[in-house]
């Protein structure tokens, strides 16, 4: 057992074992924080891929500006006991019923995927998720969409300020 | 691409004309020409002169047609501000903003009617849209036009999302972004997924996305609250020039395409178009504003567009083209007299005539011409129309004509109602000051819908030389 193996049973561990906080806590702001753990156990499995890329990309986008959203629309609908729903018998089958059945595609498409048996991933050897594998591409074969976002960026800033400017 | 970049920079040009200065005319007048220079670019690129040589990588392509409807766009445009400009700078303080956007709108149409890549679709679709959630949210003090703003993104959001999920499916099916079907020889993925169901869905999620953008049943829900919601000139450019050119990257997209969405594009395409009829045409009736019936009217005429797809031959691309022209020019006209109107229901259009009677008989015109009256520009895109369509599938499609030609007939009722309130009716209609340039350009506006109507040849000419 390396250090790479080691390093990735415990990301696992602690990304399940934040998994399952986010569904357990029953305060829905600890709910988020754990979410933000899981970002990044999986960012850390990123980077032992050797996608770095999308490691820092997972963290910034995710455990930053999407968490800093789920902690605005939670304190902006003012959360508490009173208000919440009753748990009766028929919604938890409900949900037992839904949540079953994803379990069972899932778990059937990994049965079936005869492609992935017996396969590794490519640890440390795998250059696809390098920055300047990706830095090529993007200069090279898609330069136009990218400069063209740039116009995209441009209108959804223009807009903001008008929307966002004391009249 | 002598049109993106000029549209682009325009929008930038505009962005800082704000910066140093405030009057209105002046920013007005800058926007009018700086709109002039991007038609006269996009007319160069018909003859071989372009700003800059890019390699698109194959990501864009750029035929007459496609710069034939940017022409079309941008006239359009020219027109509207014309007519509607200094009603753009009443909406709110941030005026010079506003041209901006539009310019970006503009930017976004002319990637639409070249783009040669799914990606470039999704961005095409974005630049056109963001500005336009944002435009509905302009007059930021009515409530109606924050509500429309919030549902329009909310709504435009989730089609995005649609859109970018059969983008993926697409991708997934041949390992490109190409908007042809050639199937990856190096995708492992391509090879297990040859003739799996990813290319139909994918297909599907597309074309459901595209007719949320352009307003087809059943994806229509959003277009009556917001176009009537919003503020009535930034209406005005979203139902005409921004829905055109959905049906143009339509076309593109499905010009190849159309028959690996599977045997039941027969039935879904003639089943959208009926339905884009009925919901418009008969609801269009109740209505009790005009603006709202504009809207309806709007979902009604895409209807007929929607016959692009079903015909999907040489006339209905020259017919797409006409009703472009037609139905921009007589839209952009009737909303231009209603943002003078204080009252915008049918009661405050009573003895118009009497008032103005050369903004009535204007009004008239292009009120005709959305009808399909004929001799007016009209007539001719709804005969092209209903022709293809007989074009394409003979006796087959007799049907569907017969029942387009009954809807149409339906919305005559509407149209009318707002002829008779003008001319029939006694009141004394309350409206803006008018100078002599709106009507002349009014006028002259009418003159080219019936001149179309006249010749619709000259404007198809256009597409082969």
């Amino acid at each position: 057992m390396n250090a790479i193996e080691i390093l990735f049973w415990l990301l696992s561990a602690l990304a399940i074992i934040s998994a399952m906080m986010v569904l357990l806590s029953k305060n829905p702001v600890h709910s988020v924080l754990w979410l933000i753990a899981v970002f990044f156990a999986i960012s850390g499995h990123y980077i032992l891929l050797n996608a770095q890329f999308l490691a820092i990309v997972n963290i910034i986008v995710y455990a930053g500006a999407i968490m800093v959203l789920f902690l605005f629309v939670i304190m902006l609908m003012n959360l508490n006991k009173e208000s919440e729903p009753k748990r009766n018998f028929w919604r938890i089958l409900i949900g037992i019923i839904s949540g079953g059945s994803l379990l069972m595609i899932l778990v059937s498409l990994i049965r079936q995927a005869t492609e992935i048996n017996n396969k590794n991933a490519l640890m440390e050897s795998g250059n696809i998720g390098l920055i300047k594998t990706l830095g090529k591409l993007l200069f090279s074969d898609y330069v136009v969409p990218f400069e063209i976002s740039s116009v995209l960026f441009l209108s959804a800033m223009v807009g903001a300020v008008v929307i966002g400017k004391k009249e | 691409m002598n049109a993106i970049i000029l549209s682009a920079l325009g929008g930038i040009v505009m962005m800082f004309t704000g910066i140093f200065t405030q009057n209105k005319i002046v920013i007005k007048n800058i926007a009018i020409i700086t709109l002039l220079l991007l038609l006269i670019g996009n007319l160069l690129h018909f003859y071989g002169i372009y700003m800059l040589h890019v390699d698109v990588k194959d990501m864009l392509q750029f035929n007459n047609f496609g710069l034939f409807f940017n022409t079309i766009a941008f006239t359009s445009t020219l027109i509207y501000f014309l007519l509607s400009g200094t009603d753009i700078t009443k909406v709110g303080i941030n005026v010079a903003e506003y041209f901006a956007l539009i310019f970006f709108v503009l930017c976004g149409v002319s990637i639409l009617t070249s783009f040669h890549n799914l990606l470039m679709l999704f961005l095409g679709i974005e630049i056109l849209s963001i500005p336009l959630y944002i435009l509905t949210g302009a007059d930021k003090k009515n409530l109606k036009s924050n509500e429309a703003a919030l549902k329009y993104f909310l709504m435009g959001s989730f089609s995005t999302g649609i859109l970018l999920m059969g983008i993926a499916l697409l991708y997934g099916a041949s390992g490109n972004f190409s908007i042809e079907s050639v199937p990856s020889t190096t995708s492992k993925v391509a090879e297990m997924a040859n003739s799996s169901i990813l290319t139909p869905l994918g297909l599907l999620f597309v074309f459901v996305a595209l007719l949320f953008k352009v307003s087809a049943a059943p994806f229509h829900f959003w277009v009556p609250d917001v176009y009537d919601g919003a503020p009535s000139v930034f209406t005005s450019f979203m139902a005409t020039i921004a829905k055109a050119v959905g049906f143009i990257a339509f076309i593109f997209l499905f010009e190849s395409r159309i028959a690996e969405l599977g045997p039941s594009s027969r039935i879904i395409i003639p089943f959208v178009i009926i339905l884009t009829l009925l919901i418009g045409n008969i609801t269009a009736v109740f209505q009790q504003s005009v603006k709202r019936m504009l809207a309806y009217s709007s979902i009604a005429q895409a209807g007929f567009m929607l016959f692009v797809l079903y015909s999907n031959n040489d006339i209905s691309s020259e017919g797409i083209l006409l009703y472009s022209v037609a139905y921009s020019f007589a839209t952009i006209g009737i909303f231009a007299i209603l943002i003078k109107m204080k009252d915008y229901t049918f009661e405050g259009y009573n003895g118009l005539a009497k008032k103005e009677p050369l903004i009535a008989a204007a009004n008239t015109i292009f009120l005709l011409s959305l009808a399909g009256i004929p001799l007016t520009a009209g007539f001719f895109a709804k005969y092209y129309m209903l022709l293809s369509a007989i074009k394409a599938n003979g006796q087959n499609a007799l049907w569907l004509v017969i029942v387009a030609v009954l809807f149409a007939a339906v919305s005559v009722y509407y149209y009318f109602r707002v002829i008779q309130a003008m001319y029939f009716k006694e009141g004394n209609p309350e409206i803006a000051t008018t100078n002599t340039s709106f009507k002349v350009i009014l006028l002259a506006l009418a003159a080219i819908i019936i001149f179309i109507g006249l010749f619709p040849t000259v404007v198809l000419n256009f597409l082969y030389f």
